[in-house]
């Protein structure tokens, strides 16, 4: 029975194919690199992440899609890939950064944040009745144990740290122009330059503030770690990750 | 009879100059009878943080293991010691857990937090026996003879107090102060948390 | 409950007076100046004013300390540790000097033996107040006994006095638990007497909320031949031991012994300090502290004695 495209093992996520695989996860990576090219850099002093969002009409009001978003005022995750399971991935990431704001009054560190949602992809690996999540994220974030990190999460419930990455349709391409590009001591304004350099490799039409949307961690000044400390004014701290607007993604692309 | 008095016993923590102390009697009791004289209710979490628990003593030891299975959780996953104020904050929703069937401990925390340039930050909370955070500047008190403790520590603390002074200071309050009450007393432990060492002294009390 | 019935019935408490006037205006203004002074007892002892309530005692019970009520707004004191023995050489009385409101120790200095005359002493269990009141009370009348009948009251008879005096106010909330302790024709004596009405004689009794404590080591260290030196240090050793263990016992230990020729004061001594150095220089001394450490150091688990030689 075994054929080429996995045969009797592609139904079953539960059961590994005679030569160890589990089909529906490659299957499911299958879907991620369909999806659009999303990236991320690590500056030295910040994080950029950014992806194309590309409407499939002209008909479709895209100021409706998110493709970055905000978990908790520290984290923000991008994807490619299947847009409704990253919408469900990121209501579960939300919860999950609550939850853990309710019990220790601050918000959970990046990697704990990638460990949960990795936690939650891996379930639907092994559960039954399930399908594997169609996509990669690249989770970036800041917190005071290890300061700026970028974590790529795959369906399979695998997760890396890296200094830049790439996924989606043009990862391949995006991660070699990357590997070029990088160096240790980028400062956070090249490290947006190159990420919209690296996404006009292989884009698709025009590159506009509708078409692009970043996301960038900025490591806060001890200044301010002072201030958003309890005790401080606001008794919350400031966002050490924000969205681009419109207006900042378009004064970017002039440059 | 409250059940906040049944084994009685109190603790209390003050803020001093980069340095902490946190200080609690070793009486345990049933009731009127005085059972032992040896009785530790301060635990420590971390090097640089340490916990009270004053209150129902049965309650005592499933606190402190709960608070320890906890505390080692987030270290391995987290991999990093707890921070004194995310500590309380822990302690605190632990006990509001049990909302509606409370453990009948007010903890006592004291440390010293990790400042972002590197330096070490006096802290000092407590909470009430479902939570409530009190994180104070001065002093925090708790126990049967906690009444008695405010009073003698308003007289009693200054702010910036050296370590040596400051261990002076807590143990004439806490002494004076358990002479006081009837549940409290039977000798005092003080621990003196400071960044480079931990001062831990046993004192003699009055002995009725 | 019975209060409408009481008040149509017309019934009083104990046949006291309900008086709602000014207690003050009892005395004719002469007798607040020099023709007798307020100190005669010409009238006898000045009444109690009621509460002016169908059921008096109902009235102050809501407002007294009561042991389903630990809410209530007067607190009397409860937490003491008293005892007093017979023996050969007289009577011992010790007692400790702490006074409880709660949890809260309003006291460390309270005198519990109550003097009242050179040959009577009287313990203080129960309600302060109202120990000192009716012991002093009973002290006139002591005095007014010797000078009716030329001689001294025997013990039996104060404490018979006391007792029948107590019982008729019995139900109105009088909290007291005494020993009336004296040497009279017929040698030592001691009689224990409660608001209750009861009334006790005995060679050894302990009252209070420490008594079970003193009771465990008067019990075993009691003969009826112990010497003058053994009958006090077992008296001290038995309030130390209460004072140790109970929380509403402690601070001090007064001890009193009563010979032939009347009672005499031995001394005050802190808890603590027999704890930890034990009375010092005094008869019967054992010369260390009475705590449990100081006895065994050197002889407990975790610190043994050294192991003989082996040959």
């Amino acid at each position: 029975m075994a054929t080429a495209d996995g045969g009797a093992y592609s139904y079953s996520l539960t059961v590994f194919s005679p030569s160890g695989k589990l089909v529906q996860i490659e299957h499911a990576l299958a879907a991620v690199s369909q999806g659009t090219t999303s990236l991320g850099i690590k500056a030295s002093n910040g994080i950029v992440i950014a992806t194309e969002k590309k409407s499939s009409s002209i008909l479709i009001d895209d100021s409706m899609i998110e493709k970055v978003a905000v978990v908790c005022p520290n984290i923000g995750i991008v994807y490619s890939g299947m847009g409704p399971d990253f919408r469900v991935l990121i209501a579960r990431a939300r919860k999950s950064a609550q939850a853990y704001w309710k019990i220790y009054g601050e918000y959970p560190p990046t990697k704990v944040l990638t460990q949960e949602i990795a936690t939650v992809m891996q379930k639907a690996t092994q559960s039954g009745g399930v399908r594997p999540f169609g996509v990669s994220l690249l989770v970036a974030g800041w917190d005071t144990n290890r300061g700026p990190s970028l974590y790529q999460v795959d369906p399979s419930g695998s997760f890396w740290a890296w200094k830049a990455s790439a996924i989606g349709k043009n990862m391949v391409n995006a991660k070699t122009f990357l590997e070029k590009r990088y160096n240790d001591d980028i400062s956070l304004e090249d490290a947006i330059h190159t990420a919209l350099l690296t996404l006009k490799e292989g884009f698709e039409g025009q590159m506009t503030e509708k078409t692009i949307e970043i996301g960038v961690v900025t490591v806060p000044t001890l200044e301010e770690l002072e201030a958003g400390k309890i005790g401080g004014e606001t008794g919350r701290p400031k966002p050490t990750f924000r969205k681009l607007s419109e207006e900042e993604v378009r004064d970017y692309l002039a440059l | 009879m409250s059940i906040m008095e049944y084994n009685g016993g109190s603790v209390i923590a003050m803020v001093g100059k980069d340095c902490v102390a946190i200080a609690s009697d070793l009486r345990l009791g049933s009731q009127a009878l005085g059972i032992s004289s040896n009785f530790q209710r301060i635990f420590p979490v971390t090097d640089r943080v340490y916990v009270g628990l004053p209150g129902l003593a049965t309650d005592v030891t499933t606190l402190r293991e709960r608070f320890r299975y906890r505390v080692n959780m987030y270290t391995i996953k987290e991999e990093r010691e707890i921070e004194p104020e995310t500590f309380a904050h822990l302690v605190s929703s632990t006990l509001y857990q049990h909302r509606f069937g409370p453990y009948f401990i007010e903890p006592v925390m004291a440390g010293l937090s990790k400042t972002p340039s590197g330096g070490f930050k006096p802290f000092i909370a407590a909470t009430d026996l479902i939570g409530c955070l009190n994180f104070a500047k001065d002093f925090v008190v708790a126990g049967t003879a906690s009444a008695k403790l405010f009073g003698v520590a308003e007289g009693l603390w200054e702010p910036d107090l050296e370590a040596e002074d400051l261990f002076e200071t807590i143990s004439q309050t806490l002494l004076n102060a358990v002479d006081r009450d009837a549940y409290s007393g039977w000798g005092a432990i003080v621990h003196v948390i400071t960044k480079d060492k931990i001062i831990t002294r046993t004192l003699k009390g009055r002995m009725d | 409950m019975n209060s409408i019935l009481q008040r149509y019935s017309g019934s009083n408490a104990g046949g006291l007076s309900k008086s709602t006037i000014d207690e003050d205006n009892d005395f004719s203004d002469a007798m607040w100046g020099s023709e007798a002074g307020f100190g005669t007892l010409a009238k006898g002892v000045p009444g109690f004013v009621v509460p002016s309530v169908p059921d008096p005692a109902a009235f102050l019970r809501l407002h007294t300390d009561d042991h389903a009520d630990p809410s209530c707004r007067i607190k009397i004191q409860h937490g003491t540790t008293t005892l007093a023995f017979r023996f050969q050489g007289g009577v011992i009385v010790a007692v400790d000097s702490r006074a409880t409101a709660g949890s809260y120790v309003a006291s460390g200095t309270v005198k519990k033996v109550i003097e009242i005359n050179p040959y009577l002493l009287g313990t203080m269990a129960g309600g302060a107040a109202d120990c000192q009141y009716w012991e002093t009370y009973l002290g006139m009348h002591c005095r007014l006994h010797e000078l009716r009948n030329r001689e001294r009251i025997s013990v039996s008879a104060a404490s018979k006095y006391l007792s029948n005096l107590v019982y008729s106010y019995k139900g109105m909330g009088l909290s007291m638990g005494t020993m009336i302790c004296g040497w009279d024709k017929t040698g030592p004596a001691v009689f224990y007497v409660d608001s209750d009405g009861t009334r006790l004689k005995g060679d050894l009794f302990s009252v209070g909320s420490g008594s079970t404590f003193a009771y465990g080591v008067l019990d075993q260290g009691y003969r009826w031949d112990l010497t003058d030196e053994e009958a006090q240090e077992l008296g001290r050793r038995s309030i130390y031991a209460a004072g140790h263990r109970d929380a509403f016992s402690g601070n001090t230990c007064n001890l009193y012994h009563v010979k032939e020729d009347g009672w005499k004061f031995i001394g005050n001594y802190d808890i603590t300090k027999l704890h930890y150095e034990g009375p010092g220089d005094v008869a019967g001394s054992p010369g260390h502290g009475y705590g449990y450490d100081m006895r065994v150091e050197g002889r407990s688990s975790a610190n043994p004695p050294e192991a003989p030689a082996q040959a």
